[in-house]
């Protein structure tokens, strides 16, 4: 695959430098499957083939762009793309600065984040893992829902500037299963990552699941009261701070437009607590992590939060450009942030129910839709689903109906934060909105904050 | 180019399904135009071609779509392997509801096709509004122009054929500063419904200018402002912001497959049930509102649904009372089913996809709240003893059931004993869904109704950004929870 795409990326790189044309040409490839599944039943199976090329065209002072969806062989239709991205450029307004055509010097392949066995699972393989996942957990009031989304993706990009380009292969799977009850409303989930056939692990799920449900069916429902409680922060809620913190925070273009909590003379500051290293780079397992950017640049491991002091600010080429500074590596499909983990060794919901406590504690595992109220202050809303548990001081455990927050993050990573869990784990961050681009991020099991204020509180399911 | 989708289409039956249809785009042309701070970061236009095969195989549903025009007989086949497979777990056939068979074509209103429209004057354009917006107070400028025009083709196994041409154009214009505190305050606009037309005739560089010497105005005088008071006192809705609480707590809370679990593993459910239809008290009786996808001029009317259903106007809540929902063929047999009667006597054409390439589903069309009898904005804060009118999308989160909010806005100012006060910075308002719309006091008539376009509504797995219009008045409801 990645082959016959440069060989595509080549030919059009011949066309347009026929044609003096300076240009970045870039081919995606996805093979994507995904299965739905809703009131115990498959409600849609659906697998999509498609090929996107974008040609970015370089002048003095400006830049215009063709995309086009297509089969891998309409040549044809793709020199079109080239000639329409030649044919916008003139009329491109100045840019107060130049931007820069990638150059890459030598050519760079991984393959090794892609597992065809896992890419090509199939229907057959789906339906196994989900069998096996929810087995014994359904009746007649209790319906399994949710997602497999399963697939390849494949990238390369190359420019006028040289012949050697950039490509990688990944396969991913994102899982996430509901089990929900028709008659209370309420919903549980379990959610996995995958990279290769071998992470997928379904009797984890289940017991993840058959935990909850047995919590959701045999404890008392309650409402929360308004005001502080502390809470503990499942992987997909942590994951979900820690994206907002890793854009809020550390992009270099988000800083200069006055959309970051941080501001450049931050740097070297100590701004969040010393329990909080946040790494970027390669050395992230399972996160879809990619060794070369865009413009051929070999990727390092680096700590953008190193105990707490902000280190710096990622610039990917474009808005180091703009704003005149130097690029950190990140032309990337995506990132591959990794919250390090902490000293606490509670790693998991059944162990935090376990552990001895003196005061009440609410487990959150997952936040939905969550909205930036401030970007400057980082204060963000959201609203806890999937499972939230209440494990009072005596050692009761309670179902509480939903709550929101709004907090910042300088507060969530910082001054309320307590602990976080000595292991790590992957969670899935990626979107399928556009074409497939797998994308996860690193975490502990485990988070715990103090003074987390409750402001909504449900009264019910 | 003639492609065999009957054909293709004829043979699917002939292996055992009972229903197949296929979405065709020939041609979709896009482009993206972004300026910051006056430069041109983006300058970008697309073309996508592709199909896709949606099979009904013993109640169970496949879908395969390919950008591949060399693979079209490979395609049906992988739609039809994954129908057989999905119906290995499967508890409850699928059956569609019965609709007319159409043959017809739909054609958005436009003038001037943008895609028609040289570039050199659709960048003289976004410099001539930046101009507009670079002013004392003003740190960053954003233009963002995006156009859209579709060619779609529709066939199914029942003989309908539909073709449907639409063109869109979405532009956004928004400014930010820094308030004394040194935090970020910000103004947005995006353009309400403009005329019967929305092509680039739209555009004029006039009225652009005029909305963003408003947009200026009011990011000073929010830098310059005292916090939101954090209190409970009536809010004000405008139209900017009223269009994104009926959107949020009234529109995807009546999609029927929110109802009926659908959405539960990732967009969310909703917290009315089947048993609330004909009987829930939604809101007062000042809160009528309807699903109108016949309304002229507005990107959530499309002539005919993907369903290939006849695009319609429904009311959903009647009075206060919650009457219908948004649907489509496959989710009112359930619902009826579930119910025991039949409550829902059709399709309401509301099944649609985002691109050829994603299957379609329940999707608002304009839902619209009717306008009431009180009067103008003026008229409403005249009779406003304690509150706060609040303008812009600043920023949305909602519960997973939808069964309660928070919203932030751009721009507010207090209103005390009937008279208008100061402006005030970040402000936001909260609350529960239906104690919120109980509270609806007043809606303002005709004068304050406006249609707003919604060019990005996210919902589904694998997901899909749909565009819809909201006609909304101007709307007071009382004891609301003000305040970051």
């Amino acid at each position: 695959m990645l082959q016959q795409m440069k060989e595509t990326l080549l030919a059009l790189r011949e066309y347009a430098l026929e044609r003096n044309l300076q240009a970045q040409l870039s081919l995606h490839r996805e093979d994507s499957h995904l299965t739905r599944l809703a009131n115990g039943s498959v409600s849609l199976n659906t697998t999509e083939s498609v090929t996107s090329l974008s040609v970015t065209a370089y002048g003095d002072r400006r830049t215009a762009t063709a995309t086009l969806v297509c089969g891998l062989k309409d040549l044809d239709m793709m020199r079109q793309a080239v000639d329409r991205a030649a044919a916008m450029l003139p009329h491109a307004s100045r840019l107060s600065f130049q931007p820069t055509l990638p150059s890459i010097p030598a050519d760079s392949t991984c393959e090794t984040g892609y597992d065809a066995a896992l890419a090509q699972l199939g229907s057959a393989g789906i339906l196994d893992y989900i069998s096996d996942a929810a087995a014994g957990l359904e009746d007649e009031d209790l319906t399994l829902g949710g997602s497999f989304s399963v697939g390849g993706t494949a990238w390369c990009t190359l420019s006028t500037a040289t012949p050697h380009s950039v490509s990688w292969r990944l396969s991913d799977a994102q899982i996430t299963l509901v089990l929900a009850s028709a008659k209370n409303k309420w919903e549980i989930n379990a959610e996995q990552s995958a990279q290769s056939l071998d992470d997928l692990d379904p009797k984890a799920m289940r017991r993840h699941l058959a935990f909850l449900k047995e919590q959701y069916l045999t404890r008392e429902a309650v409402r929360l009261p308004l005001g502080p409680v502390r809470v503990v922060f499942g992987a997909a809620a942590t994951a979900e701070y820690l994206s907002y913190l890793s854009y809020l925070g550390l992009d270099g273009s988000a800083m200069k437009q006055g959309n970051s909590i941080h501001r450049e003379e931050d740097i070297g500051q100590r701004t969040l607590s010393h329990k909080i290293t946040v790494t970027e780079g390669p050395d992230c397992p399972g996160a879809f992590a990619l060794p070369t950017d865009d413009f051929g640049r070999s990727r390092g491991t680096a700590a953008w939060y190193d105990k707490g002091v902000l280190r710096g600010f990622i610039w990917d080429q474009g808005a180091a450009d703009e704003y005149a500074q130097t690029p950190t590596g990140h032309n990337l499909a995506h990132h591959s942030f990794a919250l390090q983990p902490g000293d606490m060794a509670v790693n998991d919901l059944q162990a935090l129910a376990a552990a001895p406590r003196d005061t009440d504690i609410l487990y959150v595992p997952y936040l939905h839709y969550t909205g930036v109220v401030s970007p400057s202050e980082g204060l963000i809303t959201g609203t806890s689903r999937f499972g939230a548990l209440l494990l009072k001081k005596d050692g009761a455990i309670q179902v509480p109906y939903n709550v929101r927050f709004t907090e910042k993050l300088e507060d969530i990573f910082g001054g309320k934060l307590l602990w976080l869990s000595s292991e790590s784990t992957v969670y899935n961050t990626s979107s399928t909105y556009g074409s497939r681009n797998p994308s996860a991020l690193r975490v502990p099991r485990l988070m715990c904050c103090d003074q987390i204020n409750v402001e909504i509180s449900n009264k019910s399911y | 180019m003639t492609h065999p989708w009957k054909e293709e289409l004829n043979k699917l039956l002939l292996q055992g399904a009972s229903y197949a249809d296929v979405r065709y785009t020939p041609r979709e042309d896009s482009a993206a135009l972004v300026m910051r701070n006056g430069n041109l970061l983006a300058f970008s236009a697309g073309g996508e071609r592709g199909f896709g095969v949606r099979v009904l195989y013993q109640g169970a549903w496949g879908f395969a779509a390919s950008s591949d025009l060399g693979s079209i007989t490979a395609t049906f086949a992988r739609a039809l392997d994954n129908a057989k497979s999905t119906a290995r777990r499967l508890s409850r056939p699928i059956r569609l509801a019965d609709k007319q068979v159409h043959t017809g074509r739909f054609t958005s209103p436009c003038l001037v096709d943008p895609a028609q429209v040289p570039y050199d004057e659709q960048v003289a354009f976004l410099r001539r509004v930046d101009t507009a917006l670079q002013q004392t107070g003003v740190e960053q400028r954003m233009i963002f122009l995006r156009t859209q025009s579709r060619l779609t083709e529709y066939y199914d196994t029942q003989g309908a054929q539909i073709v449907k041409e639409i063109r869109e154009i979405f532009p956004y214009l928004g400014i930010q500063g820094r308030d004394g505190d040194g935090e970020t305050q910000s103004r947005r606009y995006s353009p309400p419904r403009l005329g019967s037309t929305r092509g680039w005739e739209i555009m004029q560089a006039d009225f652009f200018e005029e909305q963003a010497a408003r947009m200026v105005r009011e990011l000073n005088e929010t830098l310059a402002a005292p916090k939101c008071p954090s209190d409970v006192r009536s809010v004000i809705l405008m139209p900017d912001i009223m269009y994104l609480q009926v959107h949020e707590t009234i529109g995807h809370p009546l999609e029927l497959d929110r109802i009926l679990g659908y959405e539960l593993s990732y967009a969310g459910g909703s917290f009315v049930r089947l048993s609330d239809f004909g009987a829930l008290r939604y809101g007062t009786d000042k809160l009528t509102v309807r699903a109108d996808a016949t309304m002229e001029n507005s990107p959530g009317s499309f002539g005919y649904d993907d369903d290939g259903v006849e695009a319609q106007n429904n009311l959903l809540i009647k009075d206060g009372i919650l009457v219908g929902a948004i649907t489509s063929r496959q989710m009112v047999t359930e619902a009826n089913d579930k119910m025991g009667r039949e409550y829902f006597k059709g399709s309401g054409g509301t099944a649609r996809a985002s691109s050829f390439r994603r299957t379609p589903l329940e999707r608002m069309t304009n839902i619209s709240v009717d306008p009431g009898t009180d009067g103008t904005l003026e008229d409403i804060i005249a009779k406003t003893e304690k509150g706060i009118v609040l303008s812009g999308d600043k920023s949305w989160s909602i519960g997973s059931n939808r069964e309660q909010f928070h919203f932030a806005n751009h721009y507010g100012y207090l209103v005390e004993d009937g008279q208008k006060k100061g402006v005030v910075r970040s402000c936001a308002y909260s609350g529960e869904t239906l104690p919120f719309y109980n509270s609806l006091a007043m809606v303002g008539d005709e004068r304050t109704w406006q249609v707003e376009f919604v060019p990005n509504c996210g919902k589904g797995m694998p997901s899909q950004t749909m565009q819809l219009g909201h006609g909304v008045p101007v709307c007071r409801f009382d004891n609301v929870k003000v305040g970051e």
